[in-house]
């Protein structure tokens, strides 16, 4: 999860798509004109919130991580309603028409029988009928949106944030002391991370087991965790430098590094890398390799 | 590839119906796990006579390649020796230490003229009977004078102007007192300067005769001299002085105080100045004869603020009113002496040597009217450092002989001219004879130095040829008699010209780094590391046979290097002894052998870039680590560092494993992900801190931070070690139903055996300390030795033995069919046709890693109980860890990929294991008493050996299981033997090829790292942490690289050949 992808290890998605039938595809923002705004505003915002706020951080971090966790979570909420599509509708940018989406579709319902028990209840049904409302969404789809909002929020505090912490302790944070700080800096990353990504999929098997697997083709979504967890990755390096500064303390460099990979990858996931994954192996499923 | 057919119908019993014949068996990976069983006869059922030859001539094959394998390690080795004996040669400036001392009775000319009256004062009458000497730390000679703009555009900074009163008696009171520059030999720290400033000689990183553990200074001194004339020594302020000079100083009256918070300004010198004020009083006076007053203030003033600052001049104008009480108080029969060890850069740090740092104060001052000057022009303090100066070392004689002390042995200083020419300034015939004293117990220590080192005088022919001018002038003066002022100057100043010029050169031998040979060493190394990559990783043609032509081109070209080397050295074109020229050149000629035989003859050559993201990982795990000993805090930090590259390694590990398309690798691979990254962290909780880490750290691997010995409950860790790790390990060989044949015996009770009797040898240590036994310390010793050599010898004599002739783990069962009898004696191939035989092989899919790892098992051992309790914790992590690494690497198809990570991850594991056993890149954590658990005293080759096995028992562990990154769960494969007898189908050969590959990439690691420091070390030569931390990382980094080289050529890669052939043996070649 914490690796930066070197590009000659990305392939693009149309070599790799026929080939894997399973897999959903990369999740666009949604066409209407508030989202597109929204979409890059909400990074922005949160860019430029952060770096306000970084000398509250600084002085003192539990007290202002505490403060900006609800209103973080409520931005994040907020974006991933007005500009990403919830679990169980499909809006790929063919949707409309393709029959590739609709085949991709029926074969992620039933390629995993049991995999898909929450909030799919007809879903490969619903998305075909959903198809062309979705562009312009009614007021009706709000209530829509708001199932998986929740949803999200509860599996972020609930499951993301202590799998979360432990990752940090077990990357070296301190074991004995500082319990706060890490808390509170896996809550601000699961948010960043897996907020979105929860709404967008739910608890879809065959897509989370591509999350697990970093199959996720780039998009907004996948890109903002990975960059999360890259940014949070490298935020460690200045720790240990004896450059006596107070924002070298703990949590700080690494929530830093979180913010700026999240919006370095969520831009960069819609944009140069969209639909394209991250490779391993060169041999690795060796029937798409591109040289 | 031929995939096997698993003919098996049951998952357990895979039967062997005998078919037709012994398919090729080739075999890829499985995709179950842990039924790699193929229908192979082995070679026993087989017994092919009619393919005995061929298979003999495998065998040969396989020794023989083998044998050249080792030859190219063994190159690879002398390269590395090569590299970095060069750098150490021009990097490690040493020093020998002499034990001689000077004594009062003995003077040091040879002639009997001037034996004789020592009344008041040994070798030369004495001018004080007590001294104050006080040492402002970081005193910088433009703190002590008055402001004069150089340029009109300067103006006066806060430090200025703040200490008037030496320069103010200097220029008012000539013959009271006067003051000049006190230049420093660098590197300019506070406790090699007090070296320089008693000793009289000059600072190198290794005072070669000293030990390394204690500081206290072992050589003549100023401080040794005092008390052995009986001086009564009072020390006050920085208790560096003590840990120089333990117990020299008067009990009662001594007050060190802490030096290391800076933060702190005030308590030392408050300290200093309550305490000393009161010792000046008449009443007080019979105490003391002399006083070592140590000020901090200016010093932490400078690190925390830097010179500019209200704070600074706030603390100069203190000192400046401490200098005035003690004039105040002082005696007719006391000297006076106020200076500065170094100064400071512009931010207030010192330890280099910039004019800065090094330009010092020196001011002395009496009551009695005792200074001169020479000459007019000297009468005024010069107001620039550069004008005038003195080194610092010249205090040493001039204080001496003020004193009427004899001049310490190794002092190469000069007496200082304005404190013997007397107050008129004509006293010639005194400095002349204080001159020819010192100059004539420098040249005594010259000689005795040559002698020492085994060289003959006259190679300092210049310097002699000063001393006999000196001596002949002199000689001739004093046949005269009377002589004017002019001619005893001229031999004063003979003398001083030969002090001097001895001086310089013995700078240029200890000061001086010798950058073109640093320079030969890294271009080696590097050479090395180039070689190595395109070895290790490019080579397209099987390394096995590129060893012939490597082999050879590397011996001709050496060959010629010797030639070369030994021809120029002896022609005098090369400033080098034969020995060394001869190596160098060799070293050169074989690397050029070397890369016509990479580059040209292997016929490929492409750019060495990964084509994974594991290589990619091992690549930026090693290089980013290479980076990082640039900087002191990374190489601080090194462990955590570790743990945070491992901990990425697991987590990438689990999602890689997440890919897998098989359930089962799917599963265990995440699972042994999560296990690996757990253990490390587990594992990370034993730490012993470096003093550079505090307060950010906890000491945890002995009982408590100041002690050295285990706390109690930590007994309990070589049981649980003894309880949980045989356990674990079988469970490892249960997963491929290898824990069959020699590993129930050996890992089932062997292993548990030794590690067991470990336990009870450190409880009886931890009982020896805590004496809770009531035995005596002698029967508790042997009993401790003899349990100690007991698991050695469990681990590695029964160890090796076992290794060697012990058959292959796995079991063979052959069914209670209808035809039992024919199942032996008769030649197969009927035999199996008859398909009456079921053959069940138990073991099979992981027949060359489970054959392999008792070596790695016998050393685990042996290397345990060479820890501390804590540390055999960490073992037993380690070896679980490396266990479950190898699993990820199968799981993820990484054992047959010959992938770069496997090795480096062992790199890493190695190195931070390192940490986990109580150790640190410096010199003060080697646990030399380890060299004691099997034996009672020292003895050679076993001592040293004893403590390598506890200092880098982790990379030794990680290097005996380099191979297992190939051979864990490799799939068994063997020669055709149907088809033609092609040499590059010999199956064998390719599992060498890929052990040298895996063995060369783990050294490339190390290469690498090493490289990294030692480049760092060099370029940082003058860096203030040098002697702290890039230095002793850079000895840690080629020690290691040296220890993981020679493991592999005569452990590693020289087991593969027993465990090979072991496998060979039972299923033919």
């Amino acid at each position: 999860m914490a690796s930066p992808p070197p590009s000659p290890l990305t392939t693009p998605l149309s070599t790799s798509a026929p080939d894997l039938p399973k897999s959903a595809p990369p999740v666009p923002i949604l066409p209407s004109q508030l989202a597109r705004i929204y979409s890059v505003l909400h990074p922005a915002a949160l860019l430029s919130v952060f770096a306000a706020r970084f000398p509250a951080l600084v002085a003192d971090p539990v007290s202002e991580m505490a403060q900006q966790l609800p209103i973080l979570a409520l931005a994040h909420v907020t974006y991933a309603m007005i500009c990403l599509p919830p679990a169980g509708s499909d809006v790929s940018p063919s949707a409309p028409t393709s029959p590739a989406s609709t085949a991709s579709g029926s074969a992620t319902g039933t390629a995993t029988p049991s995999g898909n028990v929450i909030l799919r209840p007809g879903k490969v049904g619903r998305r075909r009928t959903r198809d062309s409302a979705a562009g312009a969404a009614g007021a009706s789809a709000w209530g829509a949106k708001l199932a998986p909002a929740l949803l999200s929020l509860t599996l972020t505090t609930l499951l993301a944030t202590p799998t979360l912490s432990i990752l940090l302790i077990l990357f070296g944070a301190p074991f004995t002391t500082h319990h706060v700080q890490t808390l509170l800096c896996a809550a601000h990353m699961a948010i960043l991370s897996s907020t979105a990504l929860i709404y967008v999929h739910g608890v879809d098997g065959p897509v989370w087991k591509e999350i697990w697997g970093c199959k996720r083709p780039g998009d907004a979504v996948w890109g903002g965790a990975l960059g999360t967890a890259v940014g949070a990755w490298l935020g460690a390096v200045p720790i240990p430098l004896d450059w006596d500064r107070p924002w070298q303390a703990y949590p700080i460099t690494i929530l830093a590094g979180a913010y700026l990979g999240f919006v370095g990858g969520t831009m960069l996931g819609r944009s140069l890398l969209f639909g394209k994954r991250l490779r391993f192996d060169e041999g690795e499923e060796s029937g798409k390799k591109v040289d | 590839m031929v995939s096997a057919t698993s003919a098996g119908p049951g998952p357990e019993r895979p039967n062997l119906n005998g078919s037709p014949n012994t398919v090729p068996a080739m075999s890829s990976r499985s995709p179950e796990r842990n039924e790699h069983r193929k229908p192979q006869v082995p070679k026993a059922l087989a017994g092919g006579n009619v393919q005995d030859q061929y298979i003999k001539g495998l065998e040969r094959e396989f020794k023989f390649k083998h044998l050249g394998v080792l030859g190219v390690l063994g190159w690879i080795l002398f390269l590395h020796v090569v590299g970095i004996f060069f750098f150490t040669k021009g990097f490690l400036l040493t020093r020998m230490v002499l034990e001689n001392k000077s004594s009062c009775e003995v003077l040091p000319f040879g002639d009997a003229s001037s034996v004789g009256k020592k009344v008041d004062g040994c070798w030369h009458p004495k001018s004080f009977d007590k001294a104050i000497v006080i040492i402002i730390d970081a005193l910088r000679y433009d703190f002590t004078v008055p402001f004069a703009p150089i340029v009109g555009t300067d103006s006066a900074q806060l430090f200025h102007d703040n200490l008037p009163v030496l320069y103010e008696t200097a220029v008012n009171s000539p013959e009271n007192a006067f003051l000049l520059p006190f230049i420093a030999d660098p590197p300019t720290t506070t406790l090699q300067r007090l070296k320089g400033l008693t000793t009289g000689t000059l600072p190198t990183f290794i005072d070669a005769g000293s030990n390394f553990a204690g500081t206290a200074i072992d050589e003549d001194n100023l401080v040794a001299q005092l008390r052995a004339a009986g001086k009564n020594l009072v020390q006050l302020g920085d208790d560096t002085w003590h840990a120089l000079f333990p117990d020299y100083f008067d009990p009662d009256l001594t007050r060190p105080f802490d030096s290391f918070n800076v933060w702190d300004l005030h308590t030392v010198d408050n300290g200093v100045t309550g305490n000393l004020l009161p010792l000046l009083h008449p009443e007080n006076s019979t105490k003391w004869d002399v006083i070592f007053g140590h000020y901090l203030g200016v010093d932490h003033a400078g690190h925390r603020y830097g010179p500019n600052h209200p704070a600074m001049a706030a603390k100069l104008n203190e000192m400046d009113q401490v200098i005035r009480d003690i004039i105040a108080k002082l005696d007719d029969k006391t000297l006076l002496v106020v200076m500065g060890d170094h100064g400071m850069d512009s931010k207030g740090d010192h330890g280099g040597e910039s004019h800065d740092e090094v330009d010092a104060a020196l001011w002395m001052y009496s009551k009695k009217r005792i200074f001169g000057r020479t000459s007019p022009e000297t009468v005024m303090p010069p107001m620039l450092a550069g004008d005038r100066y003195v080194p610092q070392i010249d205090l040493v004689p001039t204080l001496s002989l003020l004193l009427g002390m004899p001049i310490p042995f190794n002092n190469l200083g000069s007496p200082i001219e304005e404190a013997f020419i007397g107050s008129n300034g004509n006293d010639w015939k005194n400095l002349m004879t204080v001159n020819r004293l010192t100059a004539a117990q420098i040249k005594r220590y010259q000689h005795e130095y040559a002698a020492t080192r085994g060289a003959d005088d006259d190679q300092e022919s210049e310097s002699m040829k000063l001393w006999q001018a000196a001596e002949t002038s002199w000689q001739k003066l004093s046949k005269i008699g009377r002589s004017s002022q002019a001619n005893l100057r001229s031999v004063s100043e003979s003398y001083k010209e030969y002090q001097r010029y001895t001086l310089q050169v013995c700078r240029g031998l200890w000061a001086k780094f010798d950058v073109p040979s640093m320079l030969q060493g890294v271009a080696v190394l590097f050479a090395v590391i180039v070689l190595l990559v395109f070895y290790a990783r490019n080579v397209k043609m099987d390394r096995a046979d590129l060893t012939g032509p490597l082999l050879t081109l590397v011996g001709a070209g050496s060959a010629v290097g010797v030639v070369v080397g030994a021809s120029l050295s002896f022609a005098g074109m090369a400033e080098m002894r034969v020995g060394e020229a001869s190596a160098l050149m060799a070293a050169v000629g074989s690397i050029v052998g070397a890369s016509w035989a990479i580059f040209v003859t292997s016929g490929f050559l492409s750019v060495p870039l990964p084509r994974s993201l594991w290589g990619w990982l091992a690549v930026t795990f090693t290089v980013t680590q290479s980076v990082g000993f640039a900087s002191n805090s990374y190489t601080i930090w090194e462990d955590e560092i570790l743990l945070f590259f491992l901990s990425t390694f697991g987590v990438l590990a689990g999602v890689s494993s997440m890919r897998q398309k098989s359930t089962a690798d799917r599963v265990l691979g995440v699972y042994h992900s999560i296990l690996f990254v757990i253990l490390g962290r587990l594992a990370s909780f034993s730490r012993l801190c470096r003093e550079e880490q505090m307060p950010f750290c906890r000491s945890t691997y002995y009982a408590s931070a100041t002690s050295s010995t285990s706390a109690p409950w930590q007994l309990a860790i070589p049981f649980l070690v003894a309880l949980i790790l045989p356990t674990v390990v079988r469970s490892f060989y249960a997963g491929s139903k290898s824990y069959e044949g020699a590993a129930t015996l050996w890992i089932g009770m062997g292993f548990r055996l030794g590690l067991f009797i470990t336990s009870v040898f450190w409880v009886l240590e931890g009982a020896d300390d805590g004496e809770w036994l009531p035995l005596s310390k002698e029967t508790l010793k042997s009993v401790r030795v003899f349990l100690a050599q007991l698991v050695l010898a469990l681990a590695f004599a029964a160890g090796t033995t076992a290794f060697i002739y012990s058959k292959p783990c796995i079991s063979i069962n052959f069914s209670q069919g209808n035809a039992e009898s024919e199942s032996k004696g008769k030649p197969s191939a009927p035999t199996q046709q008859a398909g009456r035989t079921t053959v069940t092989i138990l073991g099979f899919g992981n027949v060359h890693g489970t054959r392999y790892f008792l070596l790695v098992v016998n050393f685990c051992l042996g290397i345990i109980l060479m820890q501390k309790p804590m540390g055999q914790g960490a073992m037993g992590l380690l070896l679980w860890q490396i266990l479950s690494l190898l699993e990820i690497l199968d799981t993820n198809a990484l054992v047959l990929g010959n992938s770069a990570i496997g090795p480096v991850v062992l790199g890493l594991l190695g190195s931070f294991y390192y940490f986990k056993t109580g150790h640190q890149a410096t010199l003060s954590s080697i646990q030399w008493e380890t060299a004691f658990i099997p034996l009672s005293s020292v003895q050679y080759p076993w001592s040293p050996i004893l403590v390598i096995l506890n200092t880098f028992g982790a990379q030794i562990l990680t290097a005996i299981a380099v191979p297992l990154t190939v051979l864990w769960k490799r799939p068994l494969q063997l020669n055709d033997q149907s088809s033609s007898s092609s040499k590059s189908s010999n199956p064998s050969i390719k599992l060498l090829t890929d052990v040298v590959q895996a063995a060369c990439t783990y050294i490339l690691y190390f290469a690498t790292i090493n490289l990294a420091t030692t480049m760092w070390a060099g370029h940082l030569r003058r860096h203030l942490m040098l002697y702290r931390i890039f230095s002793p990382r850079f000895m840690m980094g080629a020690a290691v690289l040296g220890v993981v080289d020679v493991v592999l050529i005569i452990f590693s890669v020289a087991g593969v050949r027993w465990s090979t052939l072991s496998v060979g043996d039972i299923f033919g070649w």
